[in-house]
């Protein structure tokens, strides 16, 4: 279980990645599009099919943040409760309620704009702590190794 | 000793973290937790799942509006007794004044000025013909599916037609297959800009092609009149993204419509796409009539742009300018109009002021009492996780349930009916009605005071909250949807059934229909 903490802690710290490269690619492709004459309306958005170069940033920075990240932040939750990593349980929950408040603020980015602001710094926050997560089970591993070293010793 | 030297580096390693071990009855409550938790997924699961084939009259939850009547037929008589819907058809005997063939294909589309793409035609083009009519008279269409391998219907968006007319597969007839026809008559009863487009697998069909424009003319040979002259020119806007082209009556180009100094040009805008479109112009214009009804009192418009629900209509009637000039009409972001005798005018820039239609206008009086209403209902939109058919996803909600758990609304004919049709959620909602016009009364409780504001298309913005009344005058059974159309295959759909309706026709079935 410690190992599956392990592998969620570093999912979570990749994809806070491919989300930060996803929305600037996203970006990217929109000032370019535009530059190149394109026009985005509510019709171009809300029509569904991909057409212009690098589009895919933005449904790929949707689906994962919207779905993929919620679930892995939820499933490193139920883990941290079998895996025995020093302090797992409490940095999984945070870890979960930032990714909770970066949904939230990035569901509410087209009503109150600013919000985009801390949606970004948060992103940061969840990097952060799931990195540390991802340390504390390492940390962890190498003690259970050693202490398996002791006992091996002992014996 | 080599063993204590190790114990000396160790010890305090060892004494630090136990070596990780799950006890017993540990073991058996995490195993048990788990049975329990995958039962109950497994239960929420099959109970989500939608049968092979439902009808439409045993879906969702009836609701009466605080009137008691309405359980005799109807809803709680499923699919048999009571009036067909098949039976509410224009009188067969009546030899029809307008025909036209509409044959629908599976086919790459032509799209002049774009990249020509996978889609559907009719007649060969994309859009298909524009349906003409005078007000009164008889209109019988025969629809011949050659190769739409899903089967397709025609669907007379805005037109008020008899319930067995209306073209939704599943609910009013079943879909026509490839290779099979499909006859509809109706009576032309209201003037002005409609259109048509599948009811079949509708998010996709309309998208990639299956649709018109729809021209019913007044009874009297009035054209219309604008700053007390005539409107002498009449053109049609069809404005679609294919395939991410913003097209415009199926070109990725702009028109010029060629008109003297001074002359009145009616552009009659039809937004055919999933999201509102804003429409504004170089120069004063006035908006003569949204949803195909006039708005009285519509005065010139300067600063301000009109926003134009999806799936609604605007008639837009702007002057050529005096001095021979032109005017430029955007429609959407990417394409225009220009009116007047010069091939080229100024694009400019979107107002940043929308015309509220709650003002616009002056009011006449109302045929029937809005504040009696006989039935009241509620249309809360939201949105939340859950499974609809087993499919985990973000769904939308009607009155806090999912699809198809969602209202029937229960009316009887000739009753007044109040809607109070609220967005909780994110994202803005074209709520559509079949078979009526709605009157909008209010706006987040601010009422109407311009024109007589009627609609079959209205934009609900997230947080707002509109009351509506009808006057229940169509009996059948009548799909009440977003027209964002994939919002409709997320469960955004309920129906508004008749004292007595029944529809023998089924949801999924063998003729495979699925409305959305």
């Amino acid at each position: 279980m410690r190992k599956v903490y392990l592998v969620l802690a570093w999912a979570l710290v990749v994809e806070v990645v491919i989300q930060a490269g996803a929305i600037a690619l996203g970006m990217g492709a929109l000032s370019h599009h535009v530059s190149e004459g394109g026009v985005v309306d509510k019709a171009s958005l809300e029509d569904r099919e991909l057409s212009w170069v690098g589009e895919i940033g933005f449904p790929i920075h949707f689906i994962n943040g919207g779905l993929v990240v919620p679930l892995l932040a939820l499933a490193l939750l139920v883990v941290s409760f079998f895996a025995h990593v020093e302090k797992g349980r409490r940095v999984a929950a945070v870890v979960f309620v930032l990714v909770f408040v970066q949904s939230t603020l990035g569901y509410s980015i087209t009503d109150s704009p600013y919000v985009g602001a801390i949606h970004g710094a948060n992103a940061l926050l969840v990097f952060g702590a799931s990195l540390y997560a991802a340390r504390l089970a390492r940390v962890s591993a190498s003690a259970v190794v050693a202490a398996k070293a002791y006992e091996d010793a002992r014996s | 000793m080599p063993g204590a030297e190790l114990r000396e580096r160790t010890e305090p390693v060892g004494t630090q973290v136990a070596v990780p071990r799950i006890s017993l009855p540990r073991k058996v409550i995490a195993s048990v937790g788990a049975v329990c938790l995958a039962t109950l997924i497994g239960w929420v699961w099959a109970a989500s799942r939608l049968p092979p084939s439902w009808s439409v009259m045993e879906m969702g939850t009836v609701e009466l509006g605080g009137h008691s009547r309405g359980h005799e037929g109807g809803a709680a008589a499923g699919r048999v007794g009571g009036t067909s819907v098949a039976d509410l058809t224009a009188d067969p005997t009546r030899p029809a004044d307008v025909a036209l063939t509409l044959v629908a294909r599976q086919q790459r589309i032509n799209v002049p000025g774009g990249v020509d793409v996978d889609g559907y035609t009719l007649n060969g083009t994309s859009p298909g013909p524009t349906l003409r009519a005078r007000q009164g008279q008889l209109v019988q269409v025969s629809l011949v599916n050659e190769s739409v391998a899903d089967g397709t219907t025609v669907h007379w968006h805005g037109l008020d037609v008899p319930a067995s007319q209306d073209g939704v597969a599943g609910v009013t007839q079943d879909a026509v297959p490839a290779g099979g026809e499909h006859t509809y008559r109706f009576v032309a009863e209201q003037a002005g800009t409609y259109w048509y487009h599948s009811h079949q697998v509708s998010h996709e069909q309309v998208r990639r092609g299956l649709y018109g424009a729809i021209v019913i003319e007044p009874a009297t040979a009035d054209e219309g009149t604008a700053r007390g002259g005539p409107v002498t020119r009449d053109v049609i806007a069809l404005v679609h993204q294919l395939s991410g082209q913003p097209t415009l009556n199926g070109r990725v180009a702009d028109e010029h419509v060629v008109a003297d100094p001074g002359e009145a040009v009616r552009i009659r805008v039809v937004n055919t796409d999933d999201a509102l479109m804003a429409v504004w112009a170089g120069g004063p214009f006035t908006l003569a009539a949204v949803d195909g009804t006039t708005l009285t009192g519509a005065a010139e418009v300067a600063g301000q742009r009109v926003d134009v629900t999806a799936g609604a209509r605007a008639d837009i009637v702007v002057h050529a300018p005096a001095d021979g000039s032109s005017v430029r009409v955007h429609l959407g972001g990417s394409r225009s109009i220009v009116v007047g005798a010069a091939a080229a005018a100024p694009a400019v820039r979107q107002p940043a002021q929308v015309l509220d239609l709650l003002t616009y206008g002056t009011a006449t009086p109302l045929g029937f009492d809005a504040g009696a209403a006989d039935r009241r209902f509620d249309y809360v939109i939201a949105r939340r996780p859950g499974l609809v058919d087993g499919r985990p996803g973000l769904y939308w909600t009607v009155n806090g349930r999912l699809y198809p758990d969602v209202p029937m609304f229960h009316v009887s004919e000739g009753d007044v009916v109040r809607f109070r049709i609220a967005n909780e959620s994110s994202e803005s909602h074209p709520m559509h009605l079949h078979g009526h016009h709605v009157l909008v009364l209010s706006r987040d409780r601010v009422p109407s005071t311009g024109a007589r504001w009627w609609v079959d298309s209205l934009e609900v913005a997230p947080g707002e909250e509109f009351e509506v009344a009808l006057v229940a005058d169509n009996p059948g059974i009548w799909m009440d949807h977003c027209h964002n159309l994939p919002h409709a295959t997320e469960g955004l759909v309920a129906h508004l059934s008749y004292d007595g309706v029944t529809s023998p026709y089924l949801l999924g079935g063998h003729a495979g229909n699925r409305p959305e």
